[in-house]
C-alpha cells in the first residue's frame, strides 16, 4: 500500500527524490526526481524541476524539464518553458510557443501504465 | 467515571491553591467531581492511571501541563479512556490547540464533553503528540518501504507534523515538511525559503552520523528512526476554540 493517499505532495526546489515515487494526490515539483514518478490525480512540474525518470499521471503541467517518456490519462499542457524528452502518450495536448519535445506524440486510447519502466532518452 | 489528575507541579505549589480550589468548586456545580490523584516523586504515572482505569475509570482530566500529557500517553493511548485537560501553569501549548481554556473556564469545556478522536505518532516505538523536528537536516527519508528516497540538497529543517494549527490529528496522516534555502537571483543571490511537502503514514529517517531529533520538545538522538502513525487512537476533549485544521 502505498504511504501517500488523498493529499497534495510538494517536492520544492533543494529537495531530490529518487527511486519509485508513488502518490495518489496531486503532485507539485519544483526539485529534483531520478527514478519513475507515477501519481493517480494531477501532476505539476515546475520551472525549476530537473525529472529524470517516466512520469504517468492522470493529467500534467510542464514547465520544467522532463527527461523519460510521459503518460497522460486525460491531457497534458506544455509550457513555454518546458524541455521534454522522451514520447509522450496523451488524450488532449496543449503546446504553448517555445516548448521544446524531442520524442514521439501519440494521441487517443491512453491508459495508465504507473510509468514504472525507466527509459533512458538521452540524446 | 472521572478521576483527576494533579501533577506534582499543581500540588507542591502554594501559587496554584486558591485557583485549584476554586476549579474544585465550579466541577463540584457542573457535577463532574471524580476520584484524585496526585503525582508524586517517586510514584509512577502510567501505573497508577492503570490502576483506576482497571477500576472503572473512564475518563482522566489532568490538572498540569504539556509534560503531565506525555507522562500517561502510552496508557491514554492503549486504553479506552478519553482525556480531559485543565491546564495550569506555563507549558499548555496542546491544550491552546485542543481549545481548551486556562483553568476555571476549562471546567466548562470538560462539561460540554465535546470529544474527538486524534491520531498518535510513533518514532522508534515512542508516541508523540505535536510532531518531530530536526534543525539542521542532512539525513534522508526513505518512503514508502524504501521504494523511493527524499534528501535535501540545501541547507534544510525538518518538521514532521501531527497535531498543531497547520494540521489535522483526525485525518490519519502525518506531514513532513522541509524547509529548504535556495539561493535566488543573479548579481545580488538572495536566500528564498522552499517547502516540500509530504503527506504520510510511515517513513524512515535515515543518517550516516547519530542527529539530534525533538520529538514533543524532548531530545532523542540516534541514526536510524521509524516514523509511523497511530490513527484515531487517543480521545480527548476538545473545546469550540481549539485550532488544529481539519
Amino acid at each position: 500500500m502505498s504511504s501517500i493517499e488523498g493529499n497534495e505532495t510538494i517536492i520544492a526546489q533543494g529537495v531530490k527524490v529518487e527511486g519509485e515515487f508513488y502518490s495518489d494526490g496531486n503532485v507539485v515539483i519544483d526539485g529534483e526526481l531520478k527514478g519513475s514518478i507515477s501519481t493517480a490525480m494531477g501532476l505539476s512540474v515546475g520551472n525549476s524541476a530537473k525529472i529524470h525518470a517516466n512520469v504517468s499521471a492522470q493529467s500534467a503541467v510542464i514547465a520544467g524539464e522532463v527527461k523519460g517518456n510521459i503518460n497522460a490519462i486525460d491531457s497534458i499542457e506544455l509550457l513555454a518553458s518546458s524541455v521534454v524528452t522522451g514520447d509522450i502518450e496523451t488524450n488532449l495536448i496543449s503546446v504553448a510557443p517555445g516548448a521544446r519535445v524531442n520524442g514521439k506524440v501519440t494521441m487517443g486510447k491512453v491508459s495508465s501504465n504507473r510509468g514504472d519502466e525507466v527509459v533512458d532518452n538521452e540524446e | 467515571m472521572y478521576c483527576y489528575l494533579y501533577d506534582e507541579l499543581i500540588h507542591d505549589n502554594k501559587k496554584y491553591e486558591k485557583e485549584v480550589l476554586r476549579i474544585e468548586n465550579r466541577l463540584t456545580d457542573l457535577g463532574i467531581t471524580g476520584k484524585t490523584s496526585r503525582l508524586a516523586l517517586f510514584r509512577n504515572a502510567e501505573e497508577m492511571i492503570r490502576d483506576e482505569v482497571d477500576r472503572g475509570v473512564s475518563t482522566v482530566v489532568i490538572l498540569g501541563n504539556d509534560d503531565t500529557v506525555k507522562k500517561i500517553l502510552n496508557v491514554l493511548v492503549e486504553s479506552d479512556v478519553v482525556l480531559g485537560l485543565i491546564p495550569i501553569g506555563p507549558n499548555n501549548e496542546l491544550a491552546k490547540l485542543l481549545g481548551v481554556p486556562e483553568g476555571l473556564d476549562a471546567c466548562d469545556v470538560l462539561s460540554a464533553r465535546r470529544v474527538e478522536e486524534i491520531d498518535v505518532g510513533t518514532i522508534n516505538n515512542r508516541r508523540f503528540l505535536t510532531g518531530v523536528s530536526i534543525s539542521d537536516f542532512k539525513a534522508e527519508l526513505m518512503c514508502n518501504e524504501g521504494k523511493y528516497r527524499i534528501a535535501p540538497t540545501t541547507k534544510s529543517k525538518l518538521l514532521i507534523r501531527n497535531l498543531d494549527e497547520y494540521s489535522d490529528p483526525c485525518d490519519g496522516m502525518l506531514s513532513a515538511e522541509m524547509e529548504s534555502v535556495v539561493k535566488k537571483g543573479v548579481l545580488f543571490k538572495r536566500n528564498i525559503l522552499k517547502k516540500s511537502i509530504l503527506p504520510f503514514k510511515s517513513l524512515a529517517i535515515r543518517s550516516d552520523r547519530p542527529i539530534t531529533v525533538l520529538v514533543d520538545g524532548d531530545e532523542m538522538e540516534g541514526t536510524r528512526f521509524d516514523v509511523g502513525i497511530e490513527p484515531n487512537v487517543l480521545k480527548v476533549i476538545t473545546g469550540k476554540e481549539r485550532v488544529f485544521a481539519s
